[in-house]
């Protein structure tokens, strides 16, 4: 024991040494210029970092470029962290090179299997800087997280755990972030709750912080993953139609006409500060009551801690809750536990033992006939899971959920068996002489979640309070859409694809979200809008999508705004101003006249 | 959700110069033994079988023909097998209507059994073409999806085509709906299909289960639980007690291989609860860990903190069919435990040293922990 320690002391000085010295930690997706690559930071929470991914859709892309500076000159070691995404009897899809002051270095990248460093080369360094890019082999979603220049010969860690506090030293990063910004009401995530809630807060004259982990706004509504919105308005109708989409087919690229919109319209109010390509990564509560969230920009990797008396969470995952220690659920609750029973469809609709066969998630693709020829390269990585299954698009029935991935935890795997459906499938389609000129237009790399945690609030909203039209005094948020419920395909037959979803419909009255159910249970100073409302996971299936979800925004913006008139938390809105409250959601409906107009 | 049959009433109402019009049933119900199986079937058909008729008092009510009536095929216990029912359908489209002449076949639970034709009265599409074989088997197919795309929508909405805009000329994606309903119809022959497709949906479903529910003897459930039809397989399973479930165990673990994965995740995630006190039963399904599929694999793993030594030897022969997250609960379910005997430990250890396995890693640093 005695010696182990000593062999830690040692362990510690040296690579205090290494950090204090000449080492150099390159982060992938803080290159001066990322090229073809995309910075992809929707896995942080699970392999650590944003990475950079050449999304090439089968071409590879232009190389990623930055410049090194070093303390001193000499000679290094070189290691690169990434991951083989396919590994298996195959050649690696995703590969890369690394190049030096103009020079290719030999050793060929994205091999191992799971998230680690794979050693590159020793270097010779002069003039204090290097010249670096990544140059892309494949195409077909290589990825890179960092780039690690030593003089020793010591790989880093790879452990999760290890790897976030050696990568804190090595870039000498203290705990808090070095600014700190204060506001009314803090938002994160930009989805339609989270601009909805954000406009309504701002209207009401709040300062309100919008964190969003992406270059535009919208979430699954936007150009970057293109699910049209559904459902009604409601009570907020002028709101809504600000940020929301037509009915254009799923995946179409109709979403880049609604996306300008949606920006514009958010960017317009001057107290909504948004910090777009801001990913939140923890909140903190003491005595149940969220004192921070710090988020950090995907990109450069700046920190900002954000305060405010009150925030919403609007990430999907429930994050902020999560992190704050909020009562949550994820999965399936057995038929018995809500009674939220449908005969018809019995375990596929609500299981007798409860399980973790939530609805899945999409990723949306398309392609388009050319004028010319285009040959599409061969997949063998991507035939175990396509199969024979031969498509030229895919809509919203593309979709995976499987009780060995958790939506969360497991959602880079998720992502990438998509990306194996749709590469297979095409690869398929291509076979038939009728799609020679066919080539793919657009596969998102974004992963569209349907469902994920759910935080708890006073009410759990349940499919019955859906099919019975349950109403409440607080029904904020009104629907006629049906419940409906998605399942796997191959539950019934393991002949279909394994990534194709079927929904199952319940034909509905109207019905209501009682405001009890957007805020914690526990958390004193928590709204939450969205897919992560309070729900059971039957409940989810008719108010999970983006009319229903901005309502639940709106509902909470102006909700946070009451509580800063009278200095109370989200759940005394409803014990003592509820008359108020539904007095205020009446009286937005309509653009206020201007006083020199009246 | 209810299916309503008067959508056909609707149909007359949309389309109908027919409206007015009265037909007669082209046939007279047969009461003849069903000897042989319908030419379009789901389910098997045991060589011997001989189905005698039965009336009940069951039937269709078809607008401008009246009453279909439904009768039962039994067996020679008096239990019934089958129920069919000999219909006549009038289909409209466009002002125009034809008889549907067609023998429907339902299994005990009120789902499509599979249906006959009848050669002397073809079904024709709408330009007056008859169905083709592949025609017919393409209806078998649609009849076969309770869950269709038909059952949700009247039949203007399956027929008018989805607005779409386009940006810098770019193509759209063609609506889903469209293309889903085109995928599983027979072409030209939209209106037939709707209207087959709610004759063997509607509400007479319920009815027929309901009568089987109050004839259902032992025989019965073991029949369906030794037959290869899914549906029969989640019903027979939720009917057994604990004593059957032993008692049937072989038969059981047949199903848990062969039937769909739906099926099999609930065989696994009862598994400890249906075997309380015979653990050793449990032992085929473990042995089948690397015949099933993946979310089965799964709910079986969840069960390895109650599981019997046998299941980790039987596991660590099978390490290499484990995903990522399997062999992490496998390994986790081993940590701490005094239960690795010398023979998983040999399996992990080569397991862990072997250079074509994907997660060999996991391994390793386990043994090196």
């Amino acid at each position: 024991m005695k010696n182990l320690s000593k062999v830690i002391a040692v362990t510690f000085i040296f690579i205090a040494q290494c950090i204090c010295g000449q080492d150099v930690l390159v982060e992938a997706e803080s290159f001066d210029n990322p090229g073809g690559w995309v910075v992809d930071p929707q896995f942080e929470q699970q392999m650590g970092s944003p990475y950079l991914l050449a999304h090439g859709i089968g071409s590879p892309v232009k190389n990623a470029s930055t410049k090194v500076k070093f303390e001193a000159n000499g000679a290094y070691h070189v290691w690169v962290r990434t991951m083989n995404w396919v590994p298996g009897i195959w050649e690696a899809p995703g590969k890369f090179q690394l190049k030096l002051n103009n020079k290719i270095i030999d050793k060929t990248l994205g091999l191992r299997s799971g998230w680690g460093w794979e050693y590159v080369d020793k270097i010779s360094v002069s003039n204090n800087e290097v010249d670096l890019e990544m140059v892309d082999l494949t195409g077909f979603d290589g990825r890179c997280d960092a780039i690690y220049f030593s003089t020793s010969d010591k790989e880093p860690p790879s452990s999760p755990k290890k790897l976030a506090e050696w990568r804190k030293k090595v870039k000498s990063e203290p705990n808090a972030p070095p600014q700190t910004k204060s506001y009314d009401l803090v938002v994160v995530g930009g989805g339609l709750a989270g601009c909805a809630a954000s406009i309504a807060a701002a209207e009401e004259g709040l300062q309100v912080a919008l964190i969003h982990d992406r270059p535009v706004l919208g979430g699954n509504a936007s150009e970057e993953i293109r699910v049209h919105t559904l459902g009604i308005y409601g009570n907020f109708e002028r709101i809504l139609k600000k940020i929301d989409t037509e009915h254009y087919p799923n995946g179409s690229a109709d979403a880049k006409l609604d996306q300008k919109k949606r920006d514009d319209n958010v960017k317009s109010y001057e107290n909504i500060d948004l910090f777009l390509n801001h990913r939140a990564y923890d909140a903190k509560a003491e005595n149940n009551e969220i004192q921070y969230v710090d988020a950090r920009h995907t990109a450069t990797g700046e920190r900002i801690r954000f305060t405010a008396p009150r925030y919403v969470d609007s990430t999907g995952d429930g994050w902020i809750g999560y992190w704050a220690g909020a009562e949550f659920s994820y999965g399936r609750e057995s038929v018995d536990t809500y009674g939220e029973d449908w005969e018809e469809h019995g375990e596929l609709w609500s299981p007798k033992e409860p399980d973790n066969a939530v609805m899945g998630s999409s990723v949306l693709w398309g392609s388009k006939v050319t004028e010319s020829i285009h040959t599409f390269p061969d997949v063998p990585w991507a035939m175990p899971v396509a199969r024979e299954y031969a498509k030229v698009a895919g809509e919203w029935q593309w979709e995976f959920s499987n009780p060995d991935y958790n939506q969360i935890d497991d959602a880079e795997e998720i992502r990438d068996h998509m990306l194996r459906a749709i590469y297979g499938s095409f690869s398929n389609a291509k076979k038939d002489g009728e799609n020679a000129n066919r080539k793919l237009e657009w596969v998102s790399s974004l992963v569209g979640k349907r469902e994920s945690r759910r935080l708890v609030g006073d009410h759990i909203f349940t499919f019955n309070d859906a099919k019975e039209g349950r109403k409440f005094p607080d029904g904020v948020v009104i629907e006629i859409r049906d419940v409906d419920i998605h399942y796997q395909t191959v539950l019934e037959d393991e002949k279909n694809p394994d990534f194709i979803s079927e929904a199952l419909f319940y034909k509905t009255p109207e019905y209501y979200i009682p405001y009890r159910s957007l805020y914690s249970k526990n958390i004193s100073n928590l709204f939450m809008a969205g897919r992560n409302f309070s729900c059971s996971h039957a409940g989810l299936g008719g108010p999970r999508v983006m009319r229903t979800t901005g309502q639940m925004g709106a509902a909470v913006g102006f909700a946070a705004a009451l509580c800063k008139k009278y200095d109370v938390n989200p759940r005394e809105i409803y014990s003592g101003y509820l008359e108020e409250y539904l007095a205020l959601i009446e009286g937005q409906k309509f653009e206020k006249i201007p006083e020199v107009k009246k | 959700m209810k299916y309503f049959f008067p959508m056909l009433i609707l149909l007359l109402l949309f389309f109908g110069k027919g409206k007015d019009m009265k037909y007669t049933s082209s046939f007279q119900i047969s009461w003849e033994v069903l000897d042989k199986a319908p030419e379009f079937f789901v389910l098997q058909w045991k060589e011997g079988t001989s189905l005698t008729p039965s009336k009940t008092d069951f039937y269709i009510e078809v607008d401008s023909m009246g009453k279909q009536e439904v009768v039962a095929l039994l067996d020679n216990n008096g239990k019934p097998v089958l129920y069919t029912s000999e219909i006549s359908a009038p289909v409209c489209a466009d002002g125009e209507c034809k008889l549907m002449n067609i023998r429907l076949y339902w299994t005990l639970l009120g789902e499509y059994a599979g249906f006959d034709r009848y050669p002397e009265l073809p079904l024709t599409k709408h330009d007056h073409d008859e169905f083709k074989i592949s025609d017919y088997q393409k209806l078998h197919a649609l009849l076969t999806d309770d869950k269709s795309i038909l059952g949700r929508r009247r039949i203007d909405q399956l027929v008018e085509k989805p607005t779409m805009r386009t940006v810098n000329g770019v193509d759209a994606i063609s609506g889903a709906t469209v293309a889903r309903v085109k995928e599983s119809v027979v072409g030209g022959a939209l209106y037939s299909c709707y209207v087959a497709w709610y004759l063997v949906h509607g509400e007479i479903r319920d009815t027929l289960k309901n009568h089987t529910l109050s004839v259902l003897s032992p025989q019965m459930v073991s029949n369906m639980l030794y037959s290869k039809n899914t549906d029969y397989h989640l019903f027979a399973l939720s009917e057994l007690d604990n004593a059957q479930y032993a008692e049937h165990y072989l038969q059981i673990t047949e199903v848990f291989k062969t039937s769909s994965p739906l099926v099999r995740s609930i065989i696994a995630k009862e598994l400890p609860t249906k075997f309380e006190g015979f653990a050793d039963l449990q032992k085929p399904f473990w042995e089948a860990f690397d015949e099933i599929d993946l979310g089965s694999r799964s709910l079986l793993l969840k069960h390895l903190d109650k599981a019997p030594l046998f299941a980790f030897e039987i596991l660590s022969t099978k390490l290499g069919t484990m995903s990522k997250n399997q062999l992490k609960a496998f390994l986790r379910n081993l940590t701490g435990k005094d239960i690795i005997s010398s023979e998983v430990h040999d399996n992990l250890k080569k397991f862990a040293n072997s250079e074509n396995e994907t997660y060999a890693y996991l391994a390793k640093s386990f043994l090196e922990d």
